[in-house]
């Protein structure tokens, strides 16, 4: 696998029943660019340990004096020169590519998954857990899975070099095969809580930048009300907080730093005075005491790998233990479980809309207008009629709403996806341009142009215009910046709206789309919002007195049932507890038009 | 082929206009120059401390060296335990050297990262209302996240490495030409290849890397996205898009990193072969010396393993080099905002009275196109005025003017007599205080959110203010009451709730004036009337602009004003613009039955 061939077209299905079980596949699936990592490893740590070999014939042939031995020196480094070079070079390349191969795959994975998942992700504690797999914890399973290869590469050759020197030289070979285990495990028990510390600085750097950002993000409410000094001040105190956790996390790494010097440097002082000591009685030539020296200098680079490869450990086995979770997760509901949404090419259904629950019936076609005292029910009501609502453990069960006779949640989730739209309260603008925000799949019979007329957009658009990075400023290649954060809560919504009359779908469920949205546009949009849904089924849940004008069928809803249905005008005037709920009367004022129209019967 | 261009798309570019300035090279030298000045003495010992354990790590190769000397001379009566002890003396010294250097490593470049940090939150809090209300928060928002960070592993890192990556080689040739004189020109052999192709890869790699980061960054957050949007997703059926989305991100971010691996090919080899050459010179001419009797053995063995030692700063030098580029961008978008100037105001412009007048105002955001025309009114004192007219049409535009954001192009809009746009900020919200429907809630205790409207108010005034807004309720029930933890990650107040301590805030804060910017369109119409009951409370007695959106609120002002096209086309109150007929009329109609 090379990097230019990403993405997997299919990245596979992975084992989660465990952390390292996760991790164990991962390395599977690329068991090739494992090998071929371990194989440079080994070229590039193999000659780095060999360099000094070459140095001690030189010494060697500088001491005896003579000038071939000293070619051959030269000789012996062009080769493993080489060797280190090809082998750094190549290992480093196989090396990030399965890095970034492994990271590649969890990625992939995850957004099939969330795709999947939908909104059952937003019921459950889950979506935080995805979003901390995908920022922090692929980085860290990908480093493990690659440094294995290297690690064991390192491995074998510290091996090597012990093996090599002990057959070279037995005596000096059981010092440095004594010595290496120790200096490969000693800084083990200083990393749990210096990475302990790491987090607690990285938590508290998280904090201050939680301040900061949240500061920034309601500067306007600061600086038009006051109160900048007392929120520095805290900012500073994060900030101070942030250096002390820092400083003390870097007093343990530096402890560690001094650690992996003096430990190496003791071998280096124990094999020198055995050395020298040998070399004294004629066992070993000057030459080799500098090839032996210069030797465990060296071998301190592949010994490194040890401690990295610990860290990796303990820091990707929650991360995988995580992704491990989240890659399991599936949809609790029945024939939901498709793993590829919206490609089933199931028979859409279609007739009229009735929730059994509440009573309300909207026929096909027509444009109904449901009124209902309290948002949540009207939420929940919302989300019944859309079918397959994600449900909380412990929920008692309610009936699912019918179209044209079928229960919908009995329907398989692409078909009732097709077939009802519902837009809820808070509808997410994804970011991407205007034409990209719009590009839903649709019916094809209502374009973009059409539906932001509908929607009343104009100042949208000319609002993008402005914000544009091009000078032509076309506002349909505009970036909306995450969940329309630089529009108005009005312009969100009929944006929102567009979108939904984009789509096109044969039922609409709409829920209070305008109550951000001014007197003024909603009236207009009232208008247009039916004739953009002429010949389709449309239900909007609202208390707006000029959305509810607009439409053919009006249902009050009290409590849990449908209690009135008329239009706007008939209701209006014949039913109270309508009256009430729309024109927004006090008590008072109830009484006080009680009171005058019975003056008025009476007269 | 061989070479690789960079990938078309770069995902760090710039999506929109950047709208604060970004300092130029000269503002941020002089930065830096004072950073630098500020912590003098933290630098000097970090380097000394830094020198002394590079000293004492060049014991070992120069005792080895004349330990061969004395033991290839034949010597029977080496020194050895007094040479080993120094030896283990050297290195302790060095370890523990090493342990100062990496600590006040650290505490340097943390100082300096706190002082960035806080001084870019003191400038951003000194910006102008009117530059913020046009900037928006997003560009200010990524700096403090993005650039502070990327300075952070720079400042953490780079600043202190590179520090001593130089010393580190500086001493080493210094050893080396103590070592051998004439031995120490040979390590330059090596050096116009490498200096080359560095040049090649710095001038690459600093935006290459951004590049990357930024596609990988943008990986990420398409997957949050999916997450967070999980219902629209899915009822919009976006499922199979954004799979498709997630994979393009991930060919955009992984062409990158192919790209700078390609960087680094040509870079590593160099590197590598660099240091072989170096140690290979030093060996083959330094024999050739010896052969001729120039140096001692001693003296080339030192030299060789010095030289073997380089690898290491170089390393470091490499590692951390663009990191400082890098550094070097994001430093100037945080010393960029020190360029805006900010508004001092004229403390002389007092008003008297309350009364507020716009004479002929016209006012547009964009030279010769004006979003306000030819508008002329008088608010009396405790009068309330609602702003009605469709989207777009400048009432936010003109409530914002009325709050002294914006001064007006042509004409003139007083307060008591006083010009609202030359006024300080800290004197205008003393008397005149706009909310909108953006009722932030700040991370930290509910008694921080509501004592910035007045720091030294007691928890006694807290809660009178909160009971002011119908919120004493809710407010009581909390278990840690004042000091329980809301907003983002703690307590989620409802839209009502945060409503109600945004009220509480004016309360406490008691302006005279205030604009009210479609304040509760967000909330839901049920918690909206509740809220609006306590709103009354809030106002009374007080002089109200509240551009409206729903027309009770237009029907109970004392006065109104229909703004259609940048003009105010009916001005009266309800019963009169009612009884003229016009749009207002039309519109009551349809909305009241």
């Amino acid at each position: 696998m090379q990097i230019r061939d990403l993405p997997y077209t299919d990245p596979g299905e992975p084992d989660t029943r465990s952390g390292p079980r996760f991790l164990f596949w991962l390395g599977r699936m690329q068991l090739g660019g494992q090998f071929k990592s371990l194989g440079w490893g080994l070229l590039h740590f193999l000659s780095i340990a060999a360099l000094p070999y070459g140095v001690g014939i030189a010494v060697e042939a500088v001491v005896a004096g003579e000038s071939g031995g000293l070619a051959v020196a030269g000789g012996v480094l062009a080769v493993f020169g080489i060797g280190v070079a090809v082998g750094d070079l190549m290992l480093h390349r196989t090396s990030v590519t399965n890095w970034i191969t492994a990271a590649a795959r969890v990625q992939q994975l995850l957004a099939r998954r969330t795709a999947v998942l939908g909104a059952a992700l937003t019921r459950r504690v889950a979506a935080g857990e995805v979003v901390a797999v995908s920022t922090g914890d692929v980085e860290k399973i990908g480093w493990f899975v690659e440094a294995l290869s290297r690690f064991t590469a390192a491995a074998v050759t510290v091996l090597a070099v012990c093996a090599a020197l002990f057959v070279y030289q037995p005596a000096l070979g059981v010092v440095v095969a004594v010595g290496v285990p120790v200096l490969a495990l000693a800084v083990l028990p200083l990393l749990p809580p210096a990475t302990r510390r790491a987090d607690h600085q990285r938590e508290k750097a998280g904090r201050a930048t939680e301040l900061a950002s949240d500061t920034v993000a309601g500067l306007r409410v600061l600086r038009g009300i006051g109160g900048e000094q007392l929120f520095l001040g805290r900012y500073r105190d994060a900030s101070q907080q942030v250096r002390h956790a820092a400083v003390r996390s870097a007093r343990m790494w530096a402890l560690i730093s001094a650690v992996q010097v003096l430990l190496p440097g003791l071998l280096l002082v124990g094999v020198v005075w055995y050395g020298v000591h040998l070399a004294q009685l004629g066992r070993i030539t000057v030459g080799e005491l500098v090839t032996v020296y210069s030797a465990v200098m060296l071998l301190a680079y592949p010994l490194r790998h040890f401690e990295e490869i610990a860290m990796a450990y303990s820091f990707s086995r929650p991360s995988a233990q995580r992704a491990a979770r989240v890659l399991g997760l599936r949809r609790q509901d029945a024939g939901a479980d498709g793993d590829t949404p919206g490609a089933t090419q199931d028979v859409v259904p279609r007739g009229d809309l009735y929730d059994p629950a509440t009573g309300l019936l909207a026929p096909e076609g027509v444009f109904t207008a449901v009124v209902c005292g309290d948002p949540d029910l009207a939420g929940r009501l919302a989300e019944r009629l859309g079918g397959h609502a994600p449900r909380d453990e412990g929920d008692a069960p309610v009936p699912s709403a019918l179209l044209g006779g079928a229960a919908l949640d009995e329907l398989p989730l692409a078909a009732v996806r097709a077939a009802v739209l519902v837009q809820d309260k808070d509808p997410v603008l994804l970011s991407g341009t205007l034409a990209e925000l719009l590009d839903v799949p649709s019916s094809g019979r209502v374009s973009g142009e059409e539906a932001l007329t509908a929607a009343y957009c104009g100042d949208v658009l000319e609002a993008l215009a402005q914000a544009s990075a091009e000078p032509d400023g076309d506002p349909t290649r505009t970036r909306i910046t995450e969940r329309g954060r630089s529009l108005s809560g009005g312009q969100r919504q009929r944006l929102a709206l567009a979108r939904s009359l984009v789509a096109d779908p044969p039922v609409l469920v709409l829920d209070e789309p305008t109550s951000a949205v001014d007197a003024h546009t909603e009236s207009r949009i009232a208008g247009r919002l039916r004739t953009a849904r002429a010949g389709r089924t449309t239900v909007v849940l609202t208390s707006s007195p000029l959305l509810l004008d607009g439409a053919e069928r009006v249902v009050l809803i009290d409590g849990d049932a449908a209690v009135a249905v008329g239009t706007h005008q008939e209701l209006l005037h014949g039913d109270p507890r309508y009256r009430a709920v729309v024109t927004r009367e006090t008590d008072a004022e109830q009484e006080a038009r009680e009171d005058r129209d019975e003056i008025e019967e009476k007269a | 082929m061989i070479g690789l261009a960079p990938p078309a798309y770069d995902p760090a570019a710039p999506t929109e206009a950047t709208k604060l300035p970004v300092a130029g090279t000269a503002t941020v030298r002089a930065y830096i120059a004072d950073l630098a000045r500020r912590h003098r003495k933290a630098f000097l010992l970090l380097v000394t401390v830094n020198a002394v354990a590079v000293i004492a790590s060049m014991a070992g190769p120069y005792l080895l060296g004349s330990l061969v000397e004395e033991v290839s001379a034949g010597a029977e009566d080496v020194p050895l335990v007094r040479t080993m002890l120094l030896f283990t003396a050297a290195l302790v010294v060095q370890a523990f050297f090493i342990h100062r250097v990496r600590l006040r490593g650290a505490m340097l470049g943390e100082e300096v990262l706190a002082d960035l940090r806080e001084d870019f939150l003191v400038r951003s809090v000194e910006l102008p209302p009117g530059v913020l209300e046009r900037a928006g928060t997003g560009d200010l928002l990524s700096r403090i996240t993005t650039d502070v960070d990327r300075l952070a592993d720079a400042l953490r890192e780079a600043v202190p490495q590179l520090a001593i990556g130089v010393v580190w080689i500086l001493l080493l040739l210094g050893g080396l030409t103590v070592t051998a004189p004439t031995l120490a020109p040979v390590v330059l052999i090596a050096l116009p290849a490498l200096l080359l192709v560095c040049r090649w890869y710095f001038r690459r790699a600093p935006a290459a890397y951004r590049s990357e980061a930024a596609g990988y960054a943008a990986v990420a957050s398409a997957l949050t996205e999916t997450v967070d949007a999980g219902r629209t997703v899915e009822s919009l059926r976006l499922g199979p898009e954004r799979v498709a989305l997630s994979d393009r991100r991930i060919s955009e971010w992984t062409g990158w990193e192919r790209y700078t691996l390609w960087l680094r090919s040509v870079l590593f080899p160099v590197v590598s072969l660099t240091h072989v050459l170096v140690l290979a010179s030093v060996l083959l001419i330094g024999g050739f010396y010896v052969l001729q009797g120039w140096i001692g053995v001693g003296q080339l063995t030192t030299a060789a393993l010095i030289s073997q030692m380089l690898v290491d700063p170089v390393g470091i030098v490499l590692r951390w080099y663009d990191e400082l580029q890098v550094a070097q961008v994001s430093l100037a978008r945080l010393v960029g905002v020190r360029e805006v100037e900010p508004e001092a105001g004229d403390a002389d412009e007092r008003p008297e009275g309350r009364a507020v007048r716009a004479d002929d105002v016209h006012f547009g955001y964009r030279p010769g196109v004006d979003v306000l025309r030819q508008v002329t009114l008088a608010v009396e004192p405790g009068t309330r005025l609602a702003l009605v007219g469709p989207s777009g049409a400048g009432k936010s535009t003109l409530g914002r003017l009325l709050a002294g954001i914006y001064g007006p192009r042509t004409g003139r809009l007083t307060l008591g007599g006083a010009e609202l746009a030359r006024m300080p900020a800290e004197e205008v919200r003393s008397h005149v205080a706009l909310v909108n429907q953006e009722h932030h809630v700040f991370v930290g205790s509910l008694r921080d959110n509501l004592r910035l409207a007045r720091t030294d108010a007691g928890d006694e005034e807290l809660w009178e203010a909160l009971a002011a807004v119908d919120a004493d309720g809710w407010g009581r029930a909390l278990e840690e009451g004042l000091d329980t933890e809301v907003g983002s990650g703690a307590l989620a107040l409802t839209p009502a709730q945060a409503q109600q301590v945004a009220l509480a805030r004016l309360v406490l804060a008691d302006p005279h004036t205030l604009v009210l910017d479609e304040a509760t369109s967000l909330l839901d119409p049920r918690a909206a009337r509740h809220l609006e009951r306590s709103l009354a409370r809030v106002l009374e007695g007080r002089t109200v602009v509240a551009i409206a959106h729903r027309l009770h609120t237009a029907h109970d002002a004392d006065l109104i004003a229909v703004v259609e096209d940048g003009r105010i086309t009916e001005l009266g109150p309800h019963d009169q613009l009612v009884a003229a007929g016009g749009a207002y009329a039309a519109l009551w109609r349809s909305w009241h039955g």
